[in-house]
């Protein structure tokens, strides 16, 4: 676990300088949000699942933007190899960079889910609290199966088409459970509806943790 | 400790997509020996460092140092291992000091900062230690490449190509680096195509060709004209031992 | 010799197993009261459905062997169950919108078997992409191997994830009971024989087509090595 906190802040220390990441996740998912609204009609009052879909879309969307980058940029100078070649297992390396994107998602939602509720409106932060809990548990499935991921196409010739192109049909049932908890909220359906979905949710997050623990280092080493 | 096979490779072997990198590598390093491996591109030197680092797994034949159990914890083995290839391993955006606080705490040293503080003034850097990396000559990048190969004090360095890319004083300046590593009792095994370079440091000199050790002798008898002659034969691949 | 014996039989039981299960299908088991001869699809299309679930559950097999046993042959006969399930679920998800357009008068339901049908495709064609993005060997075998592996644990989630859409699909097989008469049981199981029979032959192509190139490649690279 120190090793992984160790990766973990001098990714953080590397952001925090460039500013790459998390920047271009903000803003392509603010684009997004107003795109999505011209969409659907401007000045149109929506309903909960409509919005809940366009803010899904949108952080999903700019997400995958800093997921490509978390590994990708360990190739420069062949970063990675230093890391292999340490006495770091190649597990801390997956728990590292799962947290990172994490913490980017995490930052870029700060930004993004006030600027829907100032877009939408904000009859939809009602449940505030429990809306935190569901983007929480999101992140967590997003982040284990996209680093996996984003270690397999940071290895192959076309890194940042193929990411996407992988990851959505894997993450699709989380993305349409993500809309219906979150529609349910901003519908002000009672818990006991959806806590279902929001336990499929979490498993999505747990058993992928899983995966990606055990997979990750066939993926991250070449032959 | 005993100083004879500090480093035994037997009947190594490597294919990829059945194109054998390495044809049966086999190799005895005494502790404080100095190898430098010539070889023309494609001659396997860089999947034999590789194999000897564990990134790569051999398809057969073994690679032993020390007593390290290279196959159950390598991990062990990787912590007293240092590496210094053509790539730098540096984060540009990090700073010289900071990169290797980094990687002196990935080694699990105790006190990362003095550590980097020492390093930096051993390759002569200290006046540029907060300077981003991104800025940085090759020759300063290789440099601090060398004092982040030393964060972990390793009984064996690996060195893949070092040479590459540095102009002439840098060479100059990264072969007195090498003499005095390998003075500090190291054992060093070194891949290069340059082989002015590759023969001023070394104790021991081999060639490989088509995946095979073709030559291996100590330095010592070697005439560096008589030898530049056998290489060029050799590459010509006249005799297949 | 008894290779070649047996390369011969299998196309032959392939193509009887077929005649019979048209057979079956068109003269032999009742036409449905309700549905009437569209319903006739159904055998083909839970065949199908079938082949192309067992096609990546064996790919999920072969990841995991791969991975445990670094042998390439495992990759090949992985990615060519890959392949041929997703000629099964591309034909399944077509014979399925055939059929609902007369039966539901909508070409297309987000219903969770068919939604489950659609992402499975989605994710299988994702490993051909992957397939062709990847050039070294072993690299391409473990990054396929990893993507099978995650693409059939997803299954169940994706099932599961479904039922967020109310179900008009209707269930035919249920664990305590079949809701069909038994000549229909009868020619269900030809067809499902039948096409099972062709996924065995079509598997056993691939493999030995694919095993071939290996070969051959390796032959070349060897006689490379060998002139230099």
């Amino acid at each position: 676990m120190r090793d992984a906190l160790l990766i973990v802040k001098k990714d953080l220390l590397t952001e925090f300088r460039k500013k790459e990441s998390i920047v271009s996740m903000v803003f392509f998912g603010f684009l997004l949000l107003v795109i999505l609204n011209i969409a659907m009609g401007i000045g149109r009052e929506l309903d909960g699942e409509i919005a809940a879909g366009i803010l899904w879309v949108s952080i999903i969307f700019s997400a995958v933007l800093g997921l490509g980058r978390v590994l990708s940029q360990e190739k420069e100078n062949r970063c990675i190899d230093g890391l292999l070649l340490s006495p770091v297992e190649p597990e801390q390396i997956y728990a590292a960079k799962t947290m990172v994107n994490f913490i980017f998602m995490v930052v870029a939602e700060v930004v993004l889910i006030p600027a829907f509720f100032v877009f939408y409106g904000d009859r939809f932060a009602r449940h505030l609290p429990m809306l935190v809990v569901v983007v929480l548990l999101v992140n967590l499935g997003f982040s284990t199966v996209g680093t996996l991921f984003s270690a397999i196409t940071a290895g192959t010739r076309r890194n940042e088409v193929l990411l996407p192109l992988l990851l959505f049909p894997v993450i699709t049932p989380l993305i349409a459970l993500a809309v219906k908890v979150t529609g349910s909220l901003f519908e002000d359906v009672p818990y006991r509806e959806y806590s279902s979905w929001l336990y499929v949710i979490a498993a999505f997050g747990f058993i992928f943790s899983g995966v990606g623990y055990l997979l990750f280092d066939y993926v991250i080493k070449e032959g | 400790m005993d100083r004879s096979g500090f480093l035994r490779i037997e009947g190594l072997r490597k294919s990829y997509d059945g194109v054998d990198a390495l044809r049966g590598i086999d190799l005895e390093l005494e502790r404080g020996d100095f190898l430098s491996l010539f070889g023309p591109n494609g001659a396997g030197k860089t999947t034999l460092i590789r194999i000897i680092a564990t990134l790569l797994k051999p398809s057969s034949g073994s690679v032993r140092v020390m007593d390290f159990d290279m196959e159950e914890h390598p991990e062990e083995f990787r912590a007293r291992l240092g590496v210094i290839s053509h790539q730098s391993f540096l984060y540009s955006d990090l700073s010289a000091r900071e990169n290797l606080e980094f990687y002196a705490a990935l080694y699990g040293v105790s006190d990362p900062a003095a550590k980097a503080e020492e390093l930096l003034g051993l390759v002569g850097l200290l006046d540029r230690a907060d300077s981003k990396v991104s800025g940085f000559s090759r020759g300063m990048q290789q440099r601090l490449s060398i004092a982040r190969a030393l964060v972990n004090d390793p009984v064996l360095l690996l060195l893949d190509e070092p040479y590459t890319g540095l102009d002439q004083s840098a060479s100059i300046l990264l072969s007195s680096h090498l003499r005095r590593l390998h003075g500090q009792h190291r054992t060093i095994v070194m891949v290069t195509h340059d082989l002015k370079r590759g023969l001023e440091a070394a104790s021991k000199v081999g060639i490989l060709a088509r995946g095979k050790l073709v030559y291996l002798k100590e330095r010592g008898g070697i005439d560096p004209g008589e030898f530049e002659h056998a290489y060029l034969r050799y590459l010509k691949g006249v005799p297949d031992v | 010799m008894d290779n070649g014996f047996r390369s011969r039989v299998l196309p032959v039981v392939v193509g009887l197993l077929f005649l019979s299960a048209i057979y079956t299908i068109f003269f032999y088991a009742p036409t449905e009261r309700v549905m009437g001869i569209v319903q006739k699809i159904f055998y083909v299309h839970l065949s199908m459905a079938f082949t192309a679930f067992l096609s990546f559950f064996v790919a999920f097999v072969c990841g995991i062997l791969y991975l445990t046993k670094k042998d390439i042959k495992w990759d090949v006969y992985g990615s060519s169950s890959v392949e041929i399930g997703v000629v099964f679920i591309s034909l399944t998800l077509m014979s399925g919108v055939l059929w609902a357009r007369p039966i539901w008068n909508t070409w297309w339901t987000w219903d969770p078997r068919l939604t489950t049908a659609l992402i499975l495709w989605f994710i299988y064609v994702s490993y051909l992409i992957l397939r062709t993005s990847v050039e070294q060997e072993g690299k391409r075998a473990a990054y396929c191997a990893v993507l099978a592996i995650v693409g059939f644990v997803d299954v169940p989630i994706v099932f599961m994830s479904a039922r967020i859409w109310r179900t008009i699909h209707p269930v035919v097989i249920r664990s305590d009971s079949i809701d069909m008469e038994p000549s229909m049981i009868l020619t269900l199981v030809i067809t499902l024989a039948a096409f099972l029979s062709l996924w065995f032959l079509l598997f056993k192509l691939k493999t030995s087509v694919a095993l071939t190139c290996k070969r051959i490649r390796f032959l070349e690279n060897k006689m490379e090595g060998g002139d230099l």
